[in-house]
């Protein structure tokens, strides 16, 4: 009996443990197999400027550009800001109230992206357009700030856990020595945390990479680089977006459906780099982050 | 000698000044975030609190969404999930239990973390489009909420698996030894033992992986959810309407002041719902704690 | 052992739901017929209690793919096949079924139309859309840069309108600024500005989507309005289609003939479309 149940048990396990690996690999499989068509009949042509299914031309660039925008924006609002608060909550903040700190940041991180996507349409839009009296609000930039928003409690929390990891010690000797806050945490905390900063940002990046709704409804949905490459006031198109709109109408095993699909694989295979290195960055990975 | 004070004097004031600066900076931050946070759920419980009612949570919606209530988006998102998470549980059960007895060598333990970390990170579209190419089209399912829950299962698996590994791991080796010293085999061991400890750990891991999987778009709205017309689904073939499409359905129409209210109405729900999903695992995280 | 009994329950419970099954139709395509099939449904969902008629949207193209592809069981499409689509799903035999008539409006922001810039030509209009103008003063309206609004280019109301206006329905337009998807979110778009043009199904003019009148070759103007769509005098107009798979049978049958009936082309009219009979 005991034989037996040792038996189903390890299969049970094994077989769990399969399925979780294969998934990794189907998705992957997956991918590469429907982006064959792109990349063997369009090839060097996915990277040009002109995206027209109807004239056959599949050019990715300006997707490519818009993702890179809009995460660059995203990144440059959401790191200053996060690393500061998290300076803030880990070495200024009274310990007790750490806890409770946290636990709103979560909330903020849990808040659906779909819901940031409605505020930035009623709100963030508006804003936009009216500050820098665009004609339309629907921006690069737009969808940055939205972003950033976003991404900001992975920084910040991520953050937070590095700069806790420091030993106090560390704290308490530079102290000793009679030096300011800023010097102890610029010249002894900081340059420990590094590392794990680095791989809070890098989270955070490819987090940014591969957010869709929010982003798809605040860009305006333009294939085209704006005349100067700076000018975020322009609508665009992020390779989310463009899937979130398109995939379902291309029609399952043409060439539009694969360039699609080739969109998909390039930000996959982009995000798990992006993950890999931010781990390695990590010491104490201790956590997932969603 | 009289210079070399005057130095000190201005250095020493230099670095007041700095650290006055870095203070500030870091409190405009927080600032800042706070200024945001309250901005974020200030509108969303405003407009959600003016727009819900008995009737719009318990009826049916109709003319697109702008009228009537969300009973059935309610409960079309309430069965995606809860049916992802029967899915993912075993499953991810299993996985973790592997992870931490099964797998000896160090290399294969940091692979397998790897894989755990890599599931994680890939973008909810990805999963979208991984089923509209490998269930719809390829199994030929059509558009289907079962199809929804299954790649919302694989979606939590590294969530609940992380969580469950890690509480599997905390039992002390010398449970583990004191009771293959009294004779179990190593699955009686595992199942007395270290079961109910990962049991605990997958059910916050379930609770946090389903706060996530509530509020995801991307990955449902190509592959299981339809706009109008569905009520509970007659089959595992069927879609079903759920909160985040019905949202994304009404956000485009922004300018509809009756759309826009109920956007808001179901965006409130669908909130409290992630709240509720995160208390029960804080909760339980904390109550584990303190045996 | 609590948790799997549980999970075990919960297992056979949706499995004897899945047994149970109710016949159900499923409808998806365009956001111009949707209006229409929403409503009928509604009523024929009440009236005929024995089956569920489950209505999507997401455009023409869509509508097409997913018939193609067996996804649904009718697709709706506010515009013609285009010849890969059909060549595309060889074994499915396309059937369109006309359910109503509807045209499609250049409009303009209210504030625009408010200024006194009420009419426009389909060559001025074509400009727009090619970058060629881009002011609306140099149309006579206000000192204002114009903001260009296309649609996702699968999309039946752009079809249309491309076909009439740009002579090629998938013609690409340089002057555009923002590209949207359903006619609510297009709509919404120039609602949101004071100096935008779109294309819109007429069931979607407003008080701040202002349907522009139009000026022909020989001089005359033409304004959007059901007389004139149903008469064929207004440029821009084109037949509402549901899809089928062959002869529709059954099920199908039933709800397209219902959409035919007096009752079913009553609600064709009060969606904003002009009837077919």
């Amino acid at each position: 009996m005991s034989v037996l149940s040792n038996k189903i048990g390890k299969s049970y396990v094994m077989t769990s443990a399969l399925i979780s690996a294969a998934v990794v690999l189907l998705i992957s499989i997956t991918l590469l197999i429907n982006s064959w068509d792109a990349i063997t009949n369009v090839g060097w042509g996915l990277f040009s400027f002109n995206w027209n299914p109807s004239t056959q031309e599949f050019g990715i660039l300006p997707m490519i550009y818009g993702t890179i925008a809009v995460t660059l924006i995203a990144l440059v609002i959401a790191v200053p800001l996060g690393i500061f608060t998290a300076i803030f909550t880990s070495e200024i903040l009274p310990t007790k109230y750490r806890l409770s700190i946290k636990s709103i940041l979560e909330l903020l991180a849990g808040i659906p992206s779909i819901i940031y996507g409605l505020i930035g349409i009623a709100f963030f839009s508006i804003w936009v357009q009216d500050i820098f009296d665009l004609q339309s609000g629907r921006t690069i930039l737009t969808a940055g700030i939205l972003l950033g928003i976003m991404i900001l409690p992975t920084v910040i929390t991520l953050t937070d856990d590095a700069l806790q990891n420091v030993p106090s010690s560390y704290r308490e000797a530079s102290k000793g020595l009679g030096l300011y806050k800023y010097e102890v945490i610029k010249n002894s905390i900081l340059p420990i945390a590094k590392s794990d900063i680095i791989g809070a940002i890098l989270l955070a990046f490819g987090r940014a990479l591969g957010e869709t709704m929010a982003v798809m409804l605040v860009i305006g949905s333009i294939d085209k680089i704006p005349d100067s490459i700076f000018n975020w006031l322009n609508p665009g198109q992020t390779i989310t977006s463009k899937l979130g709109r398109e995939i379902a109408e291309s029609s399952y095993g043409s060439t539009h459906f694969s360039t699609m699909i080739f969109m998909g694989l390039i930000l996959f295979v982009f995000v798990l780099l992006l993950t890999f290195f931010a781990q390695k960055k990590l010491s104490h990975s201790n956590r997932l982050y969603e | 000698m009289h210079k070399r004070n005057f130095h000190t004097q201005i250095d020493f004031m230099n670095r007041q000044v700095y650290n006055k600066i870095f203070t500030g900076t870091s409190i405009i931050a927080v600032i800042l975030c706070c200024i945001i946070l309250f901005f974020l759920l200030g509108v969303i419980f405003w407009n959600g609190f003016s727009a819900i009612s008995f009737d719009f949570i318990f009826s049916p919606s109709s003319n697109f969404g702008a009228e009537g209530g969300i009973i059935y988006q309610i409960a079309g998102s309430l069965l995606l999930v809860l049916v992802s998470g029967l899915i993912s549980f075993p499953i991810a059960l299993g996985a973790a239990i592997f992870k931490s007895e099964y797998i000896k060598s160090k290399r294969w333990s940091k692979i397998s973390s790897m894989l755990i970390y890599g599931l994680n990170a890939i973008p909810s579209v990805i999963y979208g489009i991984f089923g509209l190419i490998f269930f719809v089209n390829f199994l030929g399912t059509g558009i289907s909420w079962f199809v929804g829950s299954i790649i919302l299962a694989i979606m939590i698996l590294p969530t609940i698996i992380f969580s469950a590994y890690q509480s599997i791991n905390s039992v002390p080796t010398s449970f583990r030894e004191s009771s293959l010293a009294l004779g179990f085999t190593k699955w009686q061991m595992i199942y007395k033992v270290l079961l109910p400890q990962g049991i605990n750990g997958a059910i916050t891991g379930l609770l946090i992986g389903l706060a996530r999987a509530i509020g995801e778009t991307a990955p449902i709205m190509f592959i299981a959810t339809a706009f109008s017309g569905v009520e509970l689904p007659g089959s595992l073939l069927e879609p079903v309407a759920s909160l985040p499409t019905h949202i994304l359905a009404l956000a485009q129409q922004a300018t509809n002041t009756d759309a826009l209210e109920n956007a808001w109405g179901a965006s409130l729900i669908l909130i409290l719902l992630v709240i509720s999903f995160s208390l029960s695992a804080l909760f339980l995280r904390l109550k584990t704690k303190k045996h | 052992m609590k948790y799997k009994i549980y999970f075990f329950a919960a297992f056979i419970l949706l499995f004897i739901q899945a047994c149970d099954q109710q016949e159900s139709i499923t409808i998806s395509g365009s956001t111009t017929v949707l209006p229409i099939i929403s409503r009928a449904a509604e009523v024929f969902n009440e009236s005929e209690s024995n089956f569920n008629i489950i209505v999507n949207a997401g455009g023409s193209g869509v509508g097409i793919n997913q018939l193609g592809e067996g996804k649904i069981d009718i697709g709706m499409t506010s515009r013609d096949l285009k010849k890969e689509e059909i060549k595309s799903y060889p074994e499915v035999e396309f059937n369109t079924i006309s359910i109503g008539k509807d045209a499609v409006v250049p409009v303009v922001s209210s504030e625009i139309y408010n200024a006194g810039l009420t009419t426009l030509s389909l060559n001025q209009i074509a400009k727009i859309y090619n970058g060629e103008i881009g002011n609306w003063k140099e149309l006579g309206g206000p000192d204002k840069e114009i903001l260009c609004i296309d649609k996702e280019q699968s999309r039946g109301t752009r079809h249309v309108f491309m076909k009439i206006v740009m002579g090629d329905k998938e013609a690409e337009t340089p002057g555009a600024d923002l590209v949207m998807g359903s006619n609510n979110e297009e709509q919404t778009a120039i609602v949101q500005s004071d100096a935008a043009i779109g294309m819109l199904s007429n069931a979607w003019l407003s008080e701040d989507v202002k349907g522009l009148n139009i000026k022909l070759d020989n001089g005359t103007v033409i304004s959007p309005n059901l007389q004139a769509i149903s008469n064929g005098k207004f440029p821009i107009t084109r037949d509402l289609f549901i899809l089928t798979n062959g002869t529709p049978k059954g099920n199908v049958k039933a709800f397209i003939d219902f959409l035919l009936s007096p009752e079913g082309q009553e609600i064709v009219e009060k969606s904003g479309y002009v009837r077919i009979k």
